[in-house]
């Protein structure tokens, strides 16, 4: 006998469902929802977004009809489901409030798009819709992007490995990102770390895309990754496509005006997830993943991501706080290649740097390379220690939890995509060089 | 022929066709439409539906005329509801058979542009069908949105 929650797949969202309820006089109405959740194999639950015909049938008569689709097949199923009630707070709530949350603020909706209550029925009885497709679907799992032979357990060991052998902050985001893609598949991915203020997100590290998305910012509460930063919850999003097509319609027919906000990364994602890492309740980044596949995600336990995500946390968290003083040879030297030439403009009133008048960084990255590079001109310095940064009061970094490193690892690749003249070599721990290859101009406005 | 200032109509090519209906004694039940068509501006519709999974929604209307049916056109969720009452149940005929695939046809043409392939909601089932008449009492906006819910007529 079929559990419902082998049906999991026709809970992703990614095929609107389908709902028959009727008033006290046997009108029946019907009516799309983009997505009915599966709560256990006995319960499910619909969201309240609109005080809908839907909403006021049900107080008249509590029975529905509800018909889903596998999404790979289109196979149906049909569940006859009884009303229990109303939730408008808890667990239940908010996890369905984030999905519709992320989408509303992605679409520009956010106020007017959100959900109203979670709606839980009990499922009196299901069964597939028999003669709806005249072929047999394949089997479905076979189709599943996810290596199943893969133990959960093993996952964990081998990001667990990855994190601890790396040796600063860059090493481990960039190992995080391989392991999530050579053991979970997870082929376009990003880690974001919050700005000082927490107002905004920047991009530290990205995979899979064809261009480094490193220094990109994000708002906090903003689209996807803002709002899952600002809720601390984890998000997946199957049929993304079929969810923005959704809040766009709604945005659309209310007449809303506010913008629509980028997705990061690929312009044709179908699904996305996005993981707060958190230690107790203080965010310490972002891990966004998106895939073209609309189910690729739907497949993993949020429960296990979660404590992926505290593995990662930890690491992060520690390289940030750590700045031993190990001593090593110091590699980096001056260079003069007089072929090259550049010019380094720092707009004083926001902190602001420019190579030949384009845009390479901002706020305390942009004051720190102001600082290598002054003195660098000045003195002929080439080497810095991570110490007399944090000790220099013109850089502005708060005096606890400075989040030096992770500055100095922006800095480090937004120069090495624009500016690769320029380099900010590791020669030891908390210790580097300035590398300068080519004639630069500097120029303070 | 659709009346004018409707936005979406069931008998537009590429949407997708869901009936309800209900028990008399209050049990929700539907299956989905594969054609509909209107010779009097939506006074009255035929909308057929497979004989393979009508089974419990052709038991309802024998018992209570009461009939909803909803039409989305799936790339844009523009949606329309019509209800009202059931005139007739017949077995679809032969010459009928086309105009079923050509929407068909079309419905896979709009998933299509949503990602699914045409051959597979090709497989969905849709011959033969039953063509259910009726006449509509009530016809309303459905689009998600604010607005879903307006009477149109």
């Amino acid at each position: 006998m079929t559990r419902l929650a082998e049906l999991s797949r026709c809970f992703q969202g990614v095929v609107p469902c389908v709902v028959v309820t009727s008033d006290a006089r046997g009108v029946p109405n019907v009516t799309y929802v983009s997505q009915v959740y599966y709560l256990d194999d006995e319960h499910v639950a619909l969201s309240c977004q609109f005080f809908n015909k839907t909403r006021r049938n049900l107080d008249e008569n509590p029975l529905a009809f509800v018909e889903v689709m596998e999404p790979l097949t289109l196979q149906t199923w049909r569940l006859r489901i009884r009303f229990l009630r109303s939730e408008k707070s808890g667990p239940l709530f908010d996890k369905m409030a984030l999905r519709i949350e992320a989408i509303a603020s992605h679409t520009g909706m956010s106020g007017v798009f959100r959900l109203i209550a979670a709606d839980v029925f009990h499922v009196e009885s299901f069964e597939k819709n028999e003669g709806f497709l005249t072929v047999a679907p394949a089997d479905a799992a076979e189709q599943v992007s996810i290596d199943g032979v893969r133990s959960e357990v093993r996952g964990l060991q081998y990001i667990s490995e990855r994190i601890n052998r790396a040796e600063c902050l860059d090493e481990l985001l960039d190992a995080v990102l391989e392991a999530l893609d050579k053991y979970f598949g997870f082929e376009h991915t990003m880690i974001l770390l919050p700005e000082d203020n927490a107002t905004r997100l920047v991009t530290m590290a990205s995979r899979g895309y064809g261009e480094s998305g490193v220094g990109a910012e994000v708002v906090m509460g903003d689209g996807l990754i803002g709002t899952v930063a600002r809720e601390k919850r984890l998000l997946c999003i199957s049929g993304l496509e079929a969810e923005m097509r959704y809040g766009r319609t709604i945005r659309r027919e209310s007449g809303a005006v506010t913008p629509e906000v980028p997705l990061p990364g690929l312009p044709d994602a179908q699904s996305a997830l996005v993981i707060p890492l958190t230690i107790c309740d203080r965010l310490v980044g972002v891990i966004a993943a998106e895939d073209r596949d609309p189910i690729r995600f739907g497949e993993w336990h949020e429960a296990y991501l979660e404590i992926i995500a505290n593995q990662i946390a930890l690491g992060i968290d520690r390289m940030l706080e750590t700045d031993p003083e190990v001593e090593a040879e110091i590699r980096a030297l001056s260079t003069q290649d007089s072929s090259v030439r550049r010019t380094v403009t720092y707009y004083k009133n926001d902190d602001c740097v420019f190579i030949d008048g384009e845009y390479l960084i901002r706020n305390v990255p942009g004051r720190i390379l102001w600082k290598l590079l002054r003195d660098w001109k000045r003195d002929g310095r080439t080497e810095f220690s991570n110490r007399e940064l944090r000790l220099d009061p013109g850089l502005g970094l708060p005096p606890i939890k400075d989040n030096l490193e992770s500055r100095l690892i922006l800095l480090r690749r937004r120069l090495d995509e624009k500016c690769p003249e320029l380099r900010l070599v590791p020669t030891a721990r908390g210790r580097f060089a300035l590398r300068v290859e080519g004639r630069v101009e500097l120029v303070e406005r | 022929m659709a009346p004018r200032g409707l936005r979406r109509c069931p008998t537009d090519d590429g949407v997708s066709l869901f009936v309800g209906t209900v028990s008399t004694d209050g049990v929700p039940a539907g299956c989905r439409g594969v054609g509909a068509v209107t010779n009097d501006e939506l006074k009255t519709l035929t909308v057929y539906v497979p004989i393979a999974t009508s089974r419990e929604v052709l038991a309802n209307i024998a018992a209570n005329k009461r009939i909803a049916l909803v039409a989305t056109y799936p790339p844009d969720h523009s949606t329309v509801q019509v209800k009202g009452r059931t005139t007739g149940v017949r077995l679809a005929a032969d010459a009928e058979e086309a105009l079923v695939r050509a929407r068909l046809e079309t419905f896979a043409a709009s998933l299509e542009q949503i990602g699914i392939p045409r051959r597979v909601t090709r497989a969905i089932n849709h011959w033969p069908a039953f063509a259910i008449d009726f006449t509509i009492d009530e016809i309303f906006e459905q689009t998600p949105g604010p607005k879903a819910g307006t009477p149109i007529r």
